[in-house]
């Protein structure tokens, strides 16, 4: 079974060689989980080709997408790196506050509404990246877009 | 003498007969009011649960967005690991060995560990 895990008992092993600079080097995006979940949807907005690219290059790929799609990687990890560099340029203060309660609150997204509004609006401004939820009901307001959130905890918050 | 009698009027009536009055309202109208309550608390369960729905689907859709951008941070990380593992075994043993006969990436079953602790 080629899937078996190592048991190292002692030592954490890495090996920490680079990658050969035959590849071209990309920032990473070294963010946590709480500033990705944010900005997400914006990521989502302004990176859409980029990521159906990859994906599709990895399906197509049939086994062998990790050598063969690491271009289309490069690409999606710079476009993701844009997104989060533009909010950060923008509207840090909002972006700031929005994550630090969804960290407060166990990444869940309809406890901060309350900040998530501003941060919206700001973004929708400056960077012309709006959050839509596809595949949503048309009849209905969207739910991050209620005034009332059933399952907040508490009405300041929402 | 003063002896213990009965007041001057004599004692009221002592009530002998039943009397067990049929209160409440109709029983109609008690399946109706639980009927309504009933009625106004399934509405607002199923507000609850289509208002979860929406939630998860929000929540869904934010992982899918992110998928790429962590499925090229892994894959990067993956082809780092093995070019070095490959290279290690170049400079140990001289050439490169198949195990399988087709070129499709196989997790190695025995990792190489480094002489030298790294961490």
């Amino acid at each position: 079974m080629s899937a078996r895990q190592p048991r190292f008992n002692q030592h954490l092993l890495i090996d920490t060689t680079p990658l050969p600079d035959s590849i071209p080097k990309v920032q990473e995006v070294g963010s946590s989980s709480a500033p990705l979940l944010s900005a997400s949807y914006f990521i989502g907005a302004r990176c859409k080709a980029y990521n159906d690219d990859y994906m599709q290059c990895k399906t197509e790929a049939n086994g062998k997408g990790e050598m063969d799609c690491l271009r289309e990687g490069r690409k999606v990890t710079r476009c993701a790196g844009s997104v989060l560099e533009d909010v950060n340029k923008s509207c840090l203060e909002e972006f700031r506050k929005h994550w630090e309660c969804l960290d407060n609150n166990n990444q869940q997204l309809w406890q901060c509404r309350k900040w998530e509004r501003p941060l919206n609006s700001c973004v929708f401004e400056k960077l012309n990246l709006e959050k839509k939820i596809p595949g949503a009901p048309e009849n209905e307001t969207p739910v991050h877009l209620r005034k009332r959130q059933i399952f907040a905890h508490s009405i300041m918050t929402q | 003498m003063p002896q213990d009698m009965p007041p001057s009027g004599g004692y009221e009536p002592v009530q002998y007969r039943r009397n067990l009055p049929v209160r409440g309202f109709r029983p109609a109208y008690y399946l109706a009011a639980v009927g309504v309550i009933m009625t106004y608390g399934f509405y607002r369960y199923g507000q609850g649960i289509r208002e979860q729905n929406e939630l998860a689907r929000e929540k869904m859709w934010s992982r899918i967005y992110l998928i790429p951008l962590l499925q090229a941070e892994e894959d990067r990380d993956l082809v780092r690991k093995t070019l070095a593992s490959r290279a290690m075994e170049k400079e140990l043993l001289g050439a490169e060995t198949k195990v399988y006969n087709s070129d499709r990436f196989v997790r190695p079953t025995y990792a190489v560990t480094p002489a030298n602790i790294t961490k």
